[in-house]
Order: C-alpha cells, then structure tokens, then sequence
C-alpha cells in the first residue's frame, strides 16, 4: 500500500506532526507555572520581577517607526534595571513581535497576561482598540502608541492612558498653524486642505475631529485621500490632491509611505504644504525623502531634545543601540516607557500591592510629571487620561527638525 | 485480518462513520473536547476559540471551493458582512445574541448569493476575480460606512452577548468555548450530511464536470448559488461569533488576508473535506503560535540573534506551508488518511 515514496513522505508528515505536538506539549508546560501565582496576587518577594507585556511591530505595516519604539521600550526597562528597578525588584519585559495583525495582537495578549504582567505597552490603533474591552474587564493599565482620541475617556476606557496629545488635537494644532500661515502669507479667503491617510483606522482616527474644526474656521471639507498599504507609487494619490487645488495637505501615516509621498510630489511638481502628524515627523522621513523633506512641518509630541532625550540617547549610544537615526521615534518609545512606570513606580513607594487597580488610582494622581523637556509635564485625573495636550510645531530645515512655535494646544 | 471495504447493507453503505474505529476516534475527540477547557488556560482557550471559529468559516469555504469547484477569496468579506450585522443589531437595536447572530448568518447568505451571481458565467480564475471584488466593496462599504452608522469600530454592548440568561461576556474564553464548540459540531454535522442529500450531490457533480452535470438535469445556477448562499451563511456565522466573543470589531480583521488565509486553511487541510478544513484551520491558527512561542524561548538563549527572530518566524511560517504542499499536496487529511492505512495493515504493509 506504501510505496517508497510514500512511505517517505508518510514518515515525514508524522515526523512533522510528532515534533508539532511534542513542541506544543513543550510549550504547554513552560506557560503553565508562570501562569499558576497569577491566581493570587500574594505580596510579591524582594527580587521578584515586575512583569510589564508589551507588543512591537517589528515585521508589519509599520515597522519602520515601531522597530525604534520597541527599541526605545527595551533600553528604558535595561536602564531602569541597571538603576535599581523599582523599589528593588528588576523589571522584565516581556514582549513579542506581532506584525500590526490583530488577532495576533490578541493572542499575545492573553498569553501575557496569563504570564502575569502588571501593566502593558501596545501599539497601534486597531489593536488597541480590539483589545480595549479585555484590558477593562482584566484591570490592565495600558498605553499605546496610537493616540486616538476615543481612548482619553476613562469612563468609557478606565484602563487606557493617553501619554501624547491625541491623534484629533495633532490634527487640529497642524491645521490651527495652517491657518495663521495661510493669513501670514497675505491670503484672506480660506486655504484648502486634505488628509492623506493611512488606510486603517489609525488613518482615519483625527478625521473626523479635524474635519468639524475646519468646519468651523470656515474652510471647506477636506477631501480624504487614503493610501494604499503597500504602495510603492502615490502619484495617482497626489494628482487627486493636485486637481482638487489643495493647499495644505495633513499626512496622518508612518515614515516610508509619508517619504514616498514626498518624492512623489516633487516629480509630480505638486505645490503643497505638507504637515505631518506625530508617526512621520520624524527623522526617518528626512533620512528618506532627503532633500524633499525640507519645508515639511511636524507636530511632534515627543522632541528628541531636553535632558530626558539627552539620558536616552546618551544610553544607547553607550549600549550601541542601532535605531537607524530615529532619535524621536526611540525617544518617543522610552519615554512612554518611563510615564507607564512612573505609575507602577508611584504604586510600589506608597507600599500598596501591585496590582492594576492601584496602579491606576497611582497613575490617576500623577501631578506634573517631568519627562525631561521630552513632553509637556504629564498630568493624568480620574476624569482625564489625556496626560498632554500641548505640542510645538515643528519644520524641516536644511534635513532638520527645529521648532517654530510655542506649545500649541487644540482648545 | 480486513482485506478491504465491503458493506453488507445499504444503511452500512450511507454511513458516515461505519466501522468501530472510526466511532471510537470520534468518541475520544468528543471526550477532549468535553474535557479540555476545564484544564486549560485562558491563552489555550483563546487560541481553541480561535480556531473553533477559523473551523466554521473553512468549512463554509470548503463547501464553494472544494466540493462545488468555485474559487472564491472573498470568504474575509462575507464574515464582515455577518460581524456588522450582528454587531449593528446589538449595538443599535439592543438585540440579544440568540436573535442577532442567526439574522446576521440568514444576511450574509443573501449577500453571499448576489455576489455569487457572476459564478453563471464566470469559472476558475476569472471567477475568483469577480469574488475579490465582492471582498473589496463589502470592505470599502464598510470603511465609508457613515450611511449606515459604522465608525471606525463597532462596539458590542456587553449584554447583548447573553444567551438565554447567561452571560457570556463574564468570564469570556471559558463560555465562549462552548458556544463555538457547539456551533462547530452542528456545522460539521450539516455538513457531512449536505453531500449525502440531492444538494449536496449536485454540487459535487458541477465540480467534476459542469457540462456533464447539466445534461443529467442539474439546474447549474441554482445549484452554484445555494453553495455561495450556504458557504456564505458559515462564513456569517464566523463573522457573526468573532463580533460576540471579541466585544469590538473593525473591518480590519476582515481583509483580504483573511480570505486568502482562510483559502490556505482548506488547500493545507484538505479541499472537499470536512475534517480537512478543521485540521487546517487548526495547523493554521497553531503553527504562528507555536513559531512564536519557540522564538521566545529562542531569544533567551540567543539574546544577540533576537532582532532577526521575527523575520526568522514569519520565513518558517512560509517553510512549513511549502514543506507540506510539496510532501502532500491533498493536505494534512490525506497524510492522516496514509498514516491509517500504513497502520491498518502493519506490520504486513507492502
């Protein structure tokens, strides 16, 4: 009945599926213990590791910003560690690539906090969103990079913690700049303007906020021009925007398909101001767009200067931490970082347990936190978990950022 | 010692399980699967139910793909179609999961049907075409959804996840697990019986031969479309139980990665196969876990090689589903099915 062949390939697949099932019994054993003192938060012994869970995108749609995040994550847990951890335990990090996939976004999740981790760090805005009911009913405080305005709320999400201005306020202080740019430059009918977007929710999360506040100062509804994952040639995107006669146009994306559009414009001969919010302001976009990128304006939330930044860069250069030149992006990552910590830090010097309900009432007290010149001090209240919400505007000169207006804010 | 397959009778014949073997396997599945929740952990239910509702949604496929011979990647948009609208039915009218999710199954059907109308004219490639089309309306309809009140994400109220009294929501994974348990096992029910019935039969005669199957009076567009619309009422039901037991859906979950992932399922698994569809959602769902889970263990022990470990995870992924189509192209039940008859005869085997 078996021939040789058969036989071979019949093997083989028993082969395969012994080592699938001797892998997963592996596996099965080694969540097992870790999971078992979840049950109980018995107060912890000195030395025992804080467990934090976070997720990277490290292969996915925005791994060009989030693979300098994740690094700025791991060196502030390491240079946490190497200062004492908190209280005299050692922090461990407990994380996982999960390529901007949702549902892995979920899987990792369960997994984590079956391992018992305190708080967690997450990403993007769909799985953030996604996972937004379970860190509720699990009592996980948890920031993330997305900065989507629905999250700020803590009566509809007492759990998330917005550590930057929201996607909404970017939005609205870009176009609040626009504005007084477009009268500086003598003009006294209303620009026009338009989002060039992601195609996800996190494209789409300002929107609808910043459309209400163009509204509002009398310029017309901005056309939405989402782009492609993936794309490699936003030239049909961009002559959209050129027919339409735009004048500022707000790129709400990651660096690459931000630079793409950059260089597009340019041999497109588009005479655009662009403004990019929080994800591609940022130094990946002047090392990629090169000379185009010069007169870009950025709202960034998080400026790679002060002496926080000066602690982290000078870390990693000590440690020889390759970020790729994203020195905001891997700024950007430690500091959120250290804001999530600060709570849990707060939590275990007022000698309460560490569990996710004090280290919310902790982070819910945090008055004023320095982060270096980083942010604005971060402030976060019962009713309130935008910890934010003042930025600068920032423009490309000569291939670098540099600040031209005061903390701005959306109100 | 058996020398072959002889049935004595005809209810013998039909049977879908005739000898005590194969009763005794499925006997044992049912004790594990009646007994593993009760051991496992939240992370292992998780990826139960997540493979429990991959199951539904690849047998769903499997009934258009494998048995009736129409290729479609439009299966991720069909499960949208059931998540919204068992999720908008809860979120807007309040209606309990016993009474929505059924609705959203009957919708998806209709839909899947409309778009399945293309199938009367159109075979192989030009026909997956037009079902990936089907994928990208439903998915823009969504995404410039404010006509029908979409946001960006639709939030379930957590008490429309009740079901005759009980709350599912609480203690989610471990109730949950029931329910798609449940739905699981009448799926592969009505399933397996579809193709011992005229309908069924009709279907797998417009796969082998549509010409043919026309000239022995079967009614091909009709025929086609009940296998869109029943293909399409599964892949309701997968949407329609990812919308309950996750609480919040967004179209993201449902693009064409799914559908092609959803695709794989049933080309690894086995196509025109019931158990193959399970077994591949089952490789499927575990296999990234397991890579995942060997990668961490990795970077402890290689912590300078951990930057390369994501890349090297998603490259296995892509190895092993190649490894596996080369060494058995039927999929996963057919190597089952070698490694039965190699034991069936052992230690004689020739």
């Amino acid at each position: 009945m078996l021939t040789g062949r058969r036989w071979f390939g019949t093997m083989g697949a028993l082969l395969a599926l012994t080592l699938l099932l001797a892998a997963c019994g592996a596996a099965a054993p080694a969540t097992a213990p870790a999971a078992a003192p979840a049950g109980e938060a018995a107060p912890a012994a000195s030395g025992e590791p804080i467990k934090v869970g976070a997720i990277f995108d490290l292969t996915g749609a925005t791994a060009d910003v989030g693979t300098p995040y994740s690094q700025g994550q791991i060196a502030y847990i390491d240079w946490k560690n190497a200062n004492g951890g908190i209280a005299g335990r050692p922090l461990e990090l407990i994380s996982q690539d999960y390529g901007y996939d949702v549902a892995k976004a979920e899987e990792l999740y369960t997994q984590f906090i079956g391992e018992s981790v305190v708080v967690f760090s997450g990403w993007g805005t769909g799985d953030t969103e996604a996972l937004r009911p379970k860190v509720t009913q699990d009592k996980i405080p948890f920031i993330s990079a997305s900065y989507s305005a629905a999250l700020a709320n803590p009566a509809e999400t007492p759990y998330n913690f917005l550590t930057a201005p929201s996607y909404s306020d970017q939005l609205i202080v870009g176009m609040k700049w626009a504005l007084e740019d477009w009268k500086a430059k003598g003009n006294t009918d209303a620009p026009t303007f338009a989002y060039l977007i992601n195609d996800s929710p996190f494209g789409r999360s300002p929107l609808e906020d910043g459309t209400a506040f163009a509204a509002a100062n009398g310029v017309a509804t901005p056309l939405e021009v989402p782009s492609p994952r993936g794309a490699t040639d936003l030239t049909p995107q961009l002559t959209q925007i050129k027919d339409s006669g735009t004048n500022y146009v707000f790129i709400q994306n990651v660096s690459s398909p931000a630079a793409l559009a950059l260089k597009n414009a340019k041999s497109l001969g588009l005479d655009v101001q662009f403004v990019c919010l929080n994800w591609c302001a940022n130094e990946l976009l002047v090392k990629l767009a090169g000379p185009d990128a010069n007169g870009v304006v950025g709202t960034i939330p998080f400026s790679p200067a002060g002496p926080g930044a000066e602690v982290a860069l000078a870390y990693a250069k000590e440690k020889g931490i390759d970020f790729g030149g994203a020195d905001s992006t891997f700024v950007q990552g430690w500091t959120a970082m250290s804001i999530l910590l600060a709570g849990v830090e707060k939590t275990a010097a007022d000698g309460k347990e560490l569990t996710g309900e004090n280290i919310k009432a902790s982070l819910e007290t945090l008055n004023n936190f320095d982060t270096g010149g980083v942010t604005q001090p971060i402030t976060f209240t019962s009713t309130d978990h935008a910890g934010s919400k003042a930025l600068r505007v920032f423009q490309i000169t000569d291939g670098k950022w540099a600040p031209i207006t005061d903390f701005m804010t959306a109100k | 010692m058996q020398s072959g397959t002889f049935h004595s009778s005809y209810s013998s014949d039909m049977g879908l399980r005739p000898y005590w073997p194969m009763r005794l396997r499925i006997i044992l599945v049912i004790v594990i699967m009646l007994v593993f929740p009760w051991f496992a952990g939240r992370y292992w239910l998780n990826l139960a139910n997540t493979i429990g509702i991959a199951a539904i949604s690849a047998i769903g496929l499997n009934i258009l793909v494998g048995y009736t011979g129409q290729i479609s990647i439009g299966q991720g948009g069909f499960m949208a179609v059931g998540a919204y609208t068992s999720g908008l039915l809860a979120a807007n009218a309040g209606l309990p999961m016993w009474v929505s999710v059924p609705i959203a199954c009957v919708v998806t059907a209709v839909v899947g049907a409309l778009f399945g109308m293309p199938s009367v004219r159109l075979k192989g490639l030009y026909l997956a075409i037009a079902t990936l089309a089907a994928q990208e309306i439903i998915i823009w309809v969504l995404t410039h959804g404010k006509i029908l009140g979409i946001g960006e994400s639709l939030s379930l109220p957590p008490e429309t996840s009740n079901l005759f009294g009980l709350s599912l929501a609480g203690s989610t994974d471990f109730n949950f697990y029931w329910l798609i348990m449940g739905c699981l096992v009448l799926t592969v029910i009505f399933v397996s019986n579809l193709f011992r019935s005229r309908a069924g039969r009709a279907m797998v005669a417009i796969r082998d031969q549509d010409i043919a199957a026309q000239v022995i009076g079967v009614d091909l567009f009709r025929y086609k479309l009940l296998a869109f619309a029943t293909s399409s009422f599964f892949a309701g039901l997968a949407g329609a139980l990812t919308a309950h037991y996750r609480g919040i859906i967004s179209w993201e979950r449902f693009t064409i990665e799914t559908s092609i992932l959803v695709l794989a399922m049933i080309i690894i698994g086995g196509l025109g196969s019931v158990s193959g569809a399970i077994y591949g959602a089952t490789f499927m769902t575990l296999l990234p876990a397991l890579l995942s889970n060997v990668s961490r263990a990795a970077s402890g022990v290689f912590p300078s090689f951990s930057s390369y470990l994501p890349y090297i995870q998603q490259g296995a992924f892509g190895l092993a589903i190649v490894l596996f189509l080369i060494f058995e192209p039927e999929g996963i039940v057919k190597m089952w099915r070698n490694v039965k008859d190699y034991f069936r005869l052992w230690p004689f085997s020739y």
